[in-house]
């Protein structure tokens, strides 16, 4: 008797597995694009196709109750140990988190349909379709991090949400410029900084994946806080 | 906060027997290669691995059951309480009497339930009276959780119970001479799930008073009653360790192939 295969002697623990693993991948195309999609409609000021998103958001809740009914279901009939244990474990987390950045996508395009109707505040949308360009590298490196089970490349994406931090810092600062100049920016400002926040958030959930990849990998949960660059509650205005 | 720990982590930390480059050869076989371990005081610790792998070997060096089989060599060391269990001097009857076993299948004696329990002690010579034997005959029983079935018909055959309370009157027979330490060859192989439940919740019993190890091809068997765990592979003993660290994080790939139903 030979030992490690990755391949289960019940064939049909293997094939649960791959389904699970392919929900999330699905998952993560459409978080991936409804953040694309948002953010094109916030500098293309394009309603339609925030709508389009806004609509996009019930299709991954609905993937997440997948997950969750898949995942039990592997837990009752497959009783999973080790790896498969820690697999299913962080499939579930990962989906949360997942949800999470869609519903953060969706109050985006909510946002921009508001922006819409509004004269728009000096160059911010710019620096905020960055910061969004940005946030989906990092899902989606977080996300390959966990196809291909690379602790390594998890623990990059783990140290990388400080870039997202600051580019949040430096917009933050921006809209409070805008705002002193002219209270009449104040709305849309307000609107602007809650997507900076929001996408802000979305680099969090990234980095929360990445710790379930190290987790899922390793065994281990990644000691000490991670890195945070997000200094905006701290200094005063 | 202590009242909130797990319930499954090890309390005791006594070591009971101490087995040290422990050696088994059948002829030219040899079934067992250089086995170290530990086993607490206080605890369930689970032997686990494929058919073959020797943990069922291993099991019966510990009260010197291997003795019985012709060409059997048993090498190295191995100690209860300090004391060489193959030292010339020990007599393995005695030994046996403190390193209870019980098999796979159900064995009673051909005889009656009140017999069964109470052959142990006579032989020992461990009771004193008739009303001392009958004694100890409803405390094994009580232990067994098999008393409150059987009071009414002690004098029947034990072979007339059902699977599941032969299981139990075989414990309470392994338990009637007060062992030390109880081994467990695949104690619920032969029993339905509810029978094994009940096998299972006495031993998560008997911890508190004995050391019981047990040997078992249920892996949510071993996750379930163990507090420690054993894997064993072609004779070697490839990681011992915490059973909730065994079965979430086991550290040698061959332990988590096997514990997760893997083969290549």
């Amino acid at each position: 008797m030979t030992m490690n295969s990755d391949q289960h002697i019940l064939g049909a623990f293997d094939r649960d597995l791959e389904a699970v693993q392919a929900l999330i991948m699905k998952m993560g195309g459409l978080v991936e694009a409804a953040l694309h999609d948002a953010a094109t409609a916030l500098t293309h000021r394009d309603e339609e196709l925030a709508n389009r998103v806004r609509q996009g958001d019930s299709a991954i809740d609905a993937l997440e109750e997948q997950v969750h009914a898949e995942c039990a279901r592997l837990i009752a009939l497959r009783s999973p140990t080790a790896t498969d244990l820690r697999m299913v474990l962080s499939v579930m987390r990962i989906a949360s988190s997942l949800e999470r950045c869609g519903d953060y996508a969706k109050n985006l395009a909510k946002r921009a349909t508001v922006l819409v109707q509004m004269t728009p505040v000096g160059g911010s949308s710019g620096s905020i379709a960055r910061m969004a360009k940005s946030v989906q590298v990092l899902l989606k490196d977080a996300l390959d991090a966990f196809i291909q089970r690379d602790a390594v490349a998890a623990y990059r994406v783990r140290q990388s949400d400080q870039e997202i931090d600051q580019f949040y810092n430096a917009v933050f600062r921006e809209l409070l410029t805008h705002m002193m100049e002219d209270p009449r920016n104040i709305t849309p400002a307000m609107h602007l900084h809650f997507i900076a926040k929001n996408i802000e958030r979305v680099g969090d959930h990234a980095t929360s994946i990445a710790e379930q990849v190290i987790y899922l990998v390793t065994g281990e949960v990644p000691e000490g806080s991670r890195p945070k660059a997000d200094v905006t509650s701290m200094q005063e205005s | 906060m202590n009242d909130m720990r797990m319930e499954s982590r090890v309390d005791a930390q006594t070591v009971k027997i101490e087995a040290r480059k422990v050696q088994v050869h059948y002829g030219t076989t040899h079934a067992i290669k250089d086995v170290d371990v530990d086993i607490l005081d206080k605890t369930v610790t689970a032997f686990i691995g494929p058919s073959g792998c020797g943990k069922s070997t291993f099991l019966r060096t510990l009260n010197r059951m291997n003795d019985t089989i012709v060409g059997c060599k048993v090498g190295g060391k191995i100690t209860l309480e300090g004391e060489d269990i193959y030292d010339a001097r020990v007599d393995p009857v005695q030994l046996r009497a403190k390193v209870g076993m019980v098999f796979q299948k159900p064995n009673p004696f051909p005889k009656s339930i009140y017999d069964n329990v109470s052959y142990g002690p006579k032989i020992h010579g461990l009771t004193r009276s008739k009303a001392e034997l009958d004694e100890v005959v409803e405390k094994c029983l009580r232990k067994a959780a098999l008393w409150g079935e059987v009071k009414d018909r002690l004098q029947t055959p034990g072979t007339g119970l059902s699977g599941g309370q032969q299981q139990r009157l075989c414990i309470a027979r392994a338990i009637a001479t007060s062992p030390e330490v109880l081994l467990m060859d695949e104690p619920c192989s032969a029993l339905d799930p509810i029978a094994t439940a009940q096998v299972e919740e006495l031993i998560d019993e008997l911890r508190s008073q004995f050391s019981v190890v047990i040997v078992t091809h249920s892996m949510q068997q071993a996750a379930r009653v163990s507090q420690k765990t054993a894997f064993f592979h072609l004779g070697y003993l490839v990681e011992y360790g915490e059973t909730g660290e065994i079965f979430t994080n086991p550290k040698d790939p061959r332990t988590e192939s096997y514990i997760s139903g893997r083969i290549g």
